[in-house]
This record gives C-alpha cells, structure tokens and sequence, in this order.
C-alpha cells in the first residue's frame, strides 16, 4: 500500500462520468473512491458474515452474491 | 472341595489329568478363594494382601494367572487346544461348569423334585422300565436325603459331570464343535459372507438366493423374503434417488427437460439456484445483458443524448449497412454487451423491413448469430470495455484494486484475506454495479442542484444515507459516548480509510466544500438525535 497508489484516480473519475453523464468536480472522485471503500467494507463483512452462516471456509462467490443486493441497497441514494 | 485336594503347584497329575480345568480355575480364581488358600497362588507367589485395593488385587491376580501359564509344564500341549481355549465362549463355558459345580441349588430347579421325577415317572413308567427302576429308587432315596445327590439320580450324565468334574476337557472340546458351531451357525455367519463377498452385486444376488434356497432350508421364511424380494427393489430406488441427484446436478438437462419438474416444488426450487449461479459463474456478463436494455428506451427517447444514441443505433445501422460496410464494424460493436438482447429485435425488423433482400438477411441472421458467439467468448477471454448507459465508454476498475480493498477488508472484519477467484469476480460484478448505481444516483443529486458537474456535496449527499445507516447502527453500540459524530462523520470516515495524500487533497479545497461538509454533518447529527430517542 505505501509505495504505490491506492486506487486509479482517472479511472473512477472516467466511471463515474461515464455512469452519470456529468463531469467530475476535481476531487469529488476522493469522496467517491471512499463511498466506494465504504461500500466494499460492508460488502465483505456481510459476505463473510454470510460465508460464515453457510460454513464456508473463506469468501466465496455465493456469499457474495447472495450480499450484493443487500449492500447495493443500502447504499443507494 | 477338588480344589482343596489338588496341589497347589501344578503338579503333572493336574496337568496330565484336567491340563484346562487347572489352568482356568487359576484364571477365574476370586479373591476370598485366594485367601482361604494360605495366601499362595497357584504357582506359589504370594497373592495380595487382604489389604490391598481392588486394583492391586486384580494386578497380583493377573501376574498370578500369567505366571500359572508360565511355570505350567504343559503349555506346548494345550496349544492344541488353543482354539478352544481363545474363544470367550468357552471361558464363558468353563466359568458355567465352576460355578455349576458350587451352586446345586441351579442344578436341583433344573431337575427339580417336584416336577421332573414325577413326570419322569408318570411319562417312563409306561415306556421305559429299565431307566426307570434305578430312577425310581433313588428318587425315594433322596427326597429325604441330601440334596446334592439329586441331580446323579435324575440322568447319567449330571452323575458323570459330578464324578469327573474336573476332566471336563474332551467334553468341552466335544461341546465346542457341536453346540457352538449349531448357533454361530443358525442365522447370521452364512448370510455375512455372501453379502461381503467379493464380486458384483446383482451376481452375488442370484448366487445368493439359490444358495439359500438350497442350504438354509431351515432358516426361516423370512430371509428368503428379504434376500430374493427386497434386494432388487432397493436397487432400483437407489438408481432413480441417484439420477434425480444427477438432474438436480446438472442444469442442461433442467434447462431442456420441463418435465422433469414434476418432481415437486422443492426440487424445483433447488433446481433454479444452481442454474442462476452457473450462468453467472461460466457468464460474467449476462447479467449486464440483462440490465442494460431496460434502460435503452430512455437513452432513445431522450434528445439530450442522440449523440450517445447514435452510437447504439450504429448497430441496427451497421446491421442494415453490413453489406455495404463489410463485417469491420461488427468486430467493434461486437463488444458492447447490449448486442445479444437486440439481436433478435433486429433480425425481426429486418427481415419484415427487408423481406425482399430474401437470402441476404438469411445470411445476416446467420452471421448475427455467430457474431453474438464471438462477441460472447471474446468478452469472456478478454477484458471487456463496458459502455454505460449514456453510450459512453469506460474502463472498470482494475481488479487488483479491487482485490486488495477487499482483502484488506476481509482481514480487518474476521475472516481470512484469502478470496477466490470467483468469489473475485462476484465483487467486481458488485462494484460495477455500484458505480452504475452510484453515477446515477450522482447525475441525479447535480442535476437536481442546477449543475451539470458532480461536486463533492453530491457526494455527501450521496453518503448521507448510509452514514446515517452507520449512525443509527453505532448508536447502540456508543451513543452514551457521544463518539458518534466525530466518528461517523464523512470526513471522519475520510481519516479512517483514505491514505494522507488523498485527505490532503480532500482538505485542501477551499472553506466553501469544508462548510458544505460541515453542514452535511450538522445535518446528520440532529437525525442521531432523533434516532437515539427512538432507539432510547
């Protein structure tokens, strides 16, 4: 993690404008990027909280999939 | 009494004469017995003082009984009858004729007075007069006289038992091959070894069952039944329980087969889940398929985007011009994912718009079709370029990106960082998704606020929803601390996740954003509030 960057930045902003056909103020994609993170934590923690309940050993993809949704919705605006 | 005659140390008279009877009486000798002899064993060792434990007991009982074994000279003879000697049966037979020996009382309800000599006598008198007269005497005899003389009377044999108790060793081994071989033969030791003989199943069964109908006659009418009746029967259920697993397992023949689900619901039930997971592991990009033309009608519809749109319509275009343009332009809108779902539509129209083409659209259909398995396993093979909604092109993430978050976050919430491939693909079908979700939700909140760019407040805004799903979930946990604003804050949650060089760039924006960000979490405070009074 230190030496290299957290995440592509002109990446997410071309998503994001992409997604929402508006341009990206200059760091709005840092706010993004951490719904994202937030996004992604809650995603995996149900995923393995779920893996868990299934008594599976690591995350799979059925957990995943079965949390996607879920988490989706929650962070729907 | 015999015991009290014989020598203590195995002298050749009690080897020669009852070898097992001695060597068994020191095995099974009890410990008030002991006693009673001087306190020596059988091969002269000093037995357990009265004192001892029950366990020291049962250890000087066992050195004894080894020792017997040792210093008895005619070991190497009694290996003959080892086999006898081995099995539990006849120690269990051996104790029996002790202890029969002792306890008359057993031996006189056996042959009790009141019942068997009077039938005896009442039943020979008219048949057997011979064995009845020495009956009939000692009968007399002992209904006044000492009990243990009953049992001779009653039949020959007891009085042989009595008399030669102690040589008991060919009657046993004679009892051995006689009696016991009749019950471990009776049901079971038969049937054993043919079912877990070597060999197949059904070729056993027939073997088996004219097995059985030739020796074991006399078993009953039963195992005939199970072995000839209820054998074939179970294997075919066990065939079809094993194609129903196989149904269950194999989603073609679900697919193909809608017959097959008259089965029940519950099998229907379980039937689908496996199908929807197997598309999607074997097809990423189905579900996008599925997605993407729901929102197309608004792209068409809408004015603002027919420059957007026109890249769509490029391919109903190019699907018209793909004669004149040559099938270049397919191999670039083979990649968009929305191709499949219009495909048909397409065909459809053309073939009713251009019936008088005739073989020509035949050909386009044909190729439309091998186009779209092209498209299908190229999008597969390599990584894709995703067109959003608005028809504009972008990048996904890059998995190790994504990858890493979510490593770091599987350790940080318990489990191990480790996380399989399709599990991988699982989450960046995920976080597509919720930038789809996200861009969305974004133009939304800027195109409602009047602009057309996306600001951080939109952002916010955006997060506000699930930082307050954070609030009121934390407050649980430490809404008597008051932490939850400083914790739950955007930028607080900024702090906590995002490295220094990004916070730097979050902070330092002008004082208007940090206002706005401010506002956002004044905002959140008073719903805290109200939460807490309704959690409270």
């Amino acid at each position: 993690m230190p030496g290299q960057k957290l995440y592509p930045r002109a990446t997410v902003k071309k998503i994001v404008k992409a997604h929402s056909n508006c341009s990206v103020s200059k760091n709005a994609d840092v706010m993004i990027f951490l719904d994202y993170m937030l996004f992604m934590q809650n995603l995996v923690k149900e995923a393995s909280i779920e893996a868990k309940k299934g008594g599976e050993r690591g995350i799979t993809a059925r957990s995943v999939k079965k949390v996607t949704a879920d988490s989706l919705a929650k962070f729907k605006g | 009494m015999a015991r009290e005659s014989r020598p203590l140390d195995a002298t050749p008279r009690a080897a020669t004469a009852e070898p097992i009877s001695n060597f068994r009486r020191s095995l099974i000798q009890t410990p008030g017995s002991q006693r009673r002899l001087q306190g020596l064993s059988a091969s002269g060792r000093k037995i357990a003082p009265p004192t001892a434990t029950p366990h020291a007991r049962a250890a000087f009982r066992t050195i004894d009984s080894r020792r017997a074994a040792i210093f008895t000279p005619h070991r190497a003879r009694r290996k003959s009858v080892r086999e006898a000697r081995d099995s539990p049966r006849d120690l269990l037979l051996g104790l029996g004729k002790v202890l029969a020996k002792k306890t008359e009382p057993i031996v006189t309800s056996s042959s009790s007075p009141g019942d068997t000599p009077n039938n005896n006598r009442s039943d020979d008198d008219d048949s057997h007069e011979t064995t009845l007269g020495p009956l009939h005497m000692s009968y007399d005899d002992d209904d006044e006289a000492d009990l243990p003389k009953r049992p001779r009377l009653s039949l020959p044999i007891d009085r042989e038992d009595e008399s030669g108790s102690d040589d008991l060793v060919p009657h046993r081994s004679v009892l051995l091959e006689n009696e016991d071989n009749y019950t471990m033969q009776s049901v079971e030791m038969p049937r054993r070894a043919y079912s877990e003989g070597p060999g197949g199943r059904l070729s056993m069964n027939s073997t088996r069952m004219s097995d059985f109908f030739n020796t074991n006659d006399m078993l009953h009418s039963e195992d005939f039944g199970r072995e000839s009746g209820m054998f074939p029967p179970i294997n075919v259920m066990e065939e079809e329980g094993t194609f129903t697993m196989a149904d269950i397992l194999s989603p073609e023949r679900l697919e193909s087969d809608t017959g097959r689900r008259d089965t029940g619901r519950e099998s229907d039930f379980g039937i689908h889940v496996p199908v929807d997971l197997d598309d999607q592991t074997s097809f990423v990009i189905a579900p996008e398929v599925q997605s993407s033309p729901v929102r197309q009608p608004d792209d068409l519809d809408e004015p603002v985007y027919n420059d957007f749109a026109l890249m769509e319509d490029q391919r109903s275009d190019s699907d018209d011009g793909a004669m004149d343009h040559g099938l270049d332009d397919f191999g670039d809108i083979g990649e968009l994912p929305d191709m499949e779902d219009e495909d048909p539509d397409n065909a459809a129209n053309e073939t009713t718009t251009h019936v008088d083409i005739g073989n020509r659209t035949e050909t386009e259909v044909l190729t439309h079709a091998q186009r779209a398995e092209l498209r299908a396993a190229a999008a597969a093979r390599k990584k894709r370029i995703n067109i959003s909604k608005h028809g504009i092109q972008y990048p996904s993430l890059p998995p190790a990106v994504v990858k890493r978050l979510a490593q770091n976050f599987a350790k940080t919430s318990g489990a191990k960082g480790k996380i399989t491939p399709d599990a991988m693909n699982a989450i960046m079908q995920a976080s597509e998704w919720f930038f789809e979700q996200l861009g969305e939700d974004l133009e939304a909140y800027s195109k409602h606020a009047g602009r057309n760019t996306i600001n951080e407040s939109d952002v916010i805004t955006l997060m506000r929803r699930y930082v307050c799903f954070l609030l009121s979930y934390n407050l649980r946990f430490s809404s008597r601390q008051r932490q939850v604003n400083s914790l739950t804050t955007p930028f607080a949650l900024a702090s906590r996740h995002l490295p220094r060089e990004l916070l730097q760039d979050l902070r330092m924006p002008p004082p208007v954003l940090s206002k706005k960000r401010r506002k956002a979490g004044e905002g959140a405070v008073p719903a805290t509030a109200e939460e807490d009074e309704s959690v409270t």
